[in-house]
């Protein structure tokens, strides 16, 4: 994808835009919050963003390096695995795969809910508290759009009421 | 006394009927309806639906006391917000035996001076408290997801506190 | 454990073999008046509305008989409330309501603190004189919409036709036989402050009116 151009850079708008993926892979929301904080690409380019990040998040969720307790703590985590371990409660985090993907221009940080919906916002580097941003974003969706008896799940996301309270907010922490 | 209760629904159908007698003045809760009377009771008692319905709209209170009297067959009235009505129709006894058939109704008609007067204010907030506690409990019953209005009321825990508040209060 | 009054239960039980709680408490030992103040989680009722509304969507052939059915599933709830909410009246304040405006306030005030926890917003008579059977209560964000975004294809509808079938169950228990309906209003005249205002539209039946006028006389 092409990269924001150098004035827009510097300007003050810190978040460009958030990308929603169903767990499927397919892009089911998206939206720039300034004309021009991120150059326009066509439609079909963010399917095939959405489609690509999907398969690369899949692919980095394997990736992962072994965790460090297998080594120090073999009992442990056999029993973890087995599901039978009443005295270690801990279960290893799975993988989360892919997070954040940075360029000279901005960064792209990627949530995963519980239920596989991934949640891309892309922000200027400099900008601070992006997993706050994001878990605000999350917190309506669940209200706006899993709340809504007109929303079908694993559809694109259609609902006003989101679009606006998104808009809203953004706006404020873009303007702060 | 005897009582007759009744709650009647909003379309003039019986709902939930309980006979029952005094338990003050070592009364033993018990009806001394003459066998005759008890079906007499039931036609008394719907026939002051008519009065019920003048009445409702000239005052808003629950309790509306004392709407109609037949012979000796006072009729006491109640209306809920949802106008469903309790009626209670008390009938004083001549003695606290208040022998059997024809007898007792004509014994009555010259005794209503026996201590309990159904007009009296006492009697009126008495059944005012019977009324009030077993509004309560209505109101419980209605608050049953399953019942819908104008049901007949089953439950026997409903009964058992009309049954208790008559026992308390009459 | 705690069984019920002297051995009432026992005796009851086997005439009817209805089946009790097993502490013996049925809804009549509750107090009434237990959960007057307490308060539900928004959300869980966002959940269950929406379900509700998903369910009333089966099927329907239109967006009237989808408003027909979320009516209908609010009518019992108003009948009820009715009867509820004067039982927690004060002694003295005790009265079943008689006219119109007496009946609209109680909508306005006692059902809705109950209800949403706020007063409705307005109260209006319908100033066409062709319809003096006309009331409105207006909401300038009803709660029940909260979290719905109705699609641009069924843009007439309004889900706070719930709402309105309740206010229909207690205009109808109280003897004021009405229809009742939602309709949005947000955006429209006084700009975008409220988008999701709604007007519940009371429409009285003749006799009521009729009535009111021989109880003005009297």
């Amino acid at each position: 994808m092409r990269l924001p151009s150098f004035e827009l850079y510097i300007t003050t708008r810190t978040v460009f835009a958030l990308i929603i993926i169903n767990k499927a892979g397919g892009l089911i929301y998206n939206r720039t919050f300034h004309d021009g904080g991120l150059n326009k690409i066509s439609t079909n380019d963010y399917l095939v963003l959405a489609g690509t990040f999907h398969g690369v998040h899949a692919i980095t969720a394997r990736l992962n390096p072994l965790q460090p307790r297998t080594t120090t703590n073999r009992a442990s985590l056999s029993s973890t695995t087995t599901g039978a371990g009443a005295g270690d409660l801990v279960r290893p985090e799975p993988p989360s795969g892919l997070e954040v993907l940075e360029t000279e221009n901005f960064r792209m940080q990627c949530f995963t809910t519980l239920t596989g919906i991934k949640f891309l916002l892309f922000a200027d580097t400099t900008q601070a508290n992006v997993d706050l941003t994001m878990r605000r974003v999350y917190d309506l969706y669940t209200d706006y759009v899993m709340k809504n008896p007109f929303y079908q799940l694993e559809m694109p996301v259609r609902c006003d009421m989101f679009d606006r309270r998104l808009g809203s907010y953004i706006r404020e922490i873009n303007n702060r | 006394m005897s009582y007759y209760f009744a709650i009647i629904g909003t379309q003039d159908n019986p709902l939930f009927e309980y006979e029952f007698g005094t338990s003050k003045q070592g009364g033993d809760g018990q009806p001394r309806f003459a066998e005759q009377a008890r079906h007499l009771n039931q036609f008394v008692l719907h026939s002051s639906l008519d009065i019920v319905e003048e009445v409702q709209w000239t005052n808003g209170q629950l309790y509306l006391k004392v709407i109609d009297k037949f012979f000796t067959n006072y009729i006491s009235c109640f209306m809920t917000a949802g106008n469903v009505k309790f009626l209670l129709l008390h009938q004083p006894t001549a003695t606290a035996g208040g022998g059997g058939g024809g007898a007792a109704a004509a014994s009555t008609r010259n005794s209503t001076s026996v201590g309990a007067n159904p007009t009296s204010p006492q009697t009126e907030e008495a059944i005012k408290n019977f009324f009030n506690e077993v509004y309560e409990n209505y109101v419980k019953a209605i608050m049953s997801p399953f019942y819908k209005v104008n049901m007949e009321i089953r439950s026997p825990v409903f009964r058992q506190r009309v049954t208790a508040a008559g026992r308390k209060y009459l | 454990m705690a069984h019920l009054g002297p051995g009432k239960a026992a005796s009851s039980k086997e005439q009817t073999g209805l089946r009790y709680p097993s502490n013996g408490k049925t809804i009549y030992h509750r107090p009434l008046n237990r959960t007057k103040t307490a308060e539900l989680s928004q959300s869980s009722f966002a959940y269950l509305f929406s379900e509700m509304v998903s369910y009333a969507q089966r099927r329907v052939t239109g967006i009237q008989e989808l408003e027909k059915r979320l009516n209908l599933q609010g009518h019992p709830i108003g009948l009820k409330l009715l009867d509820l909410l004067l039982t927690r009246e004060p002694p003295r304040s005790q009265t079943r309501p008689l006219t119109i405006i007496a009946l609209l306030h109680f909508i306005k005030i006692n059902l809705w603190t109950h209800l949403f926890g706020r007063q409705a917003d307005r109260l209006e008579k319908s100033s066409n004189p062709d319809t003096p059977d006309e009331y409105m209560i207006i909401d300038n964000e009803p709660l029940v919409n909260a979290y719905i975004s109705v699609p641009r294809e069924m843009s007439q509808l309004n889900c706070a036709a719930f709402v309105a079938g309740i206010i229909e169950g207690v205009c109808d228990g109280a003897m004021f036989p009405a229809r009742v309906t939602a309709h949005s209003v947000g955006g429209k005249e006084e700009g975008e402050m409220w988008p999701g205002k709604t007007v519940f539209l009371v429409k009285f039946q003749p006799e009521v009116l009729e009535r009111e006028a021989l109880i003005g006389k009297g």
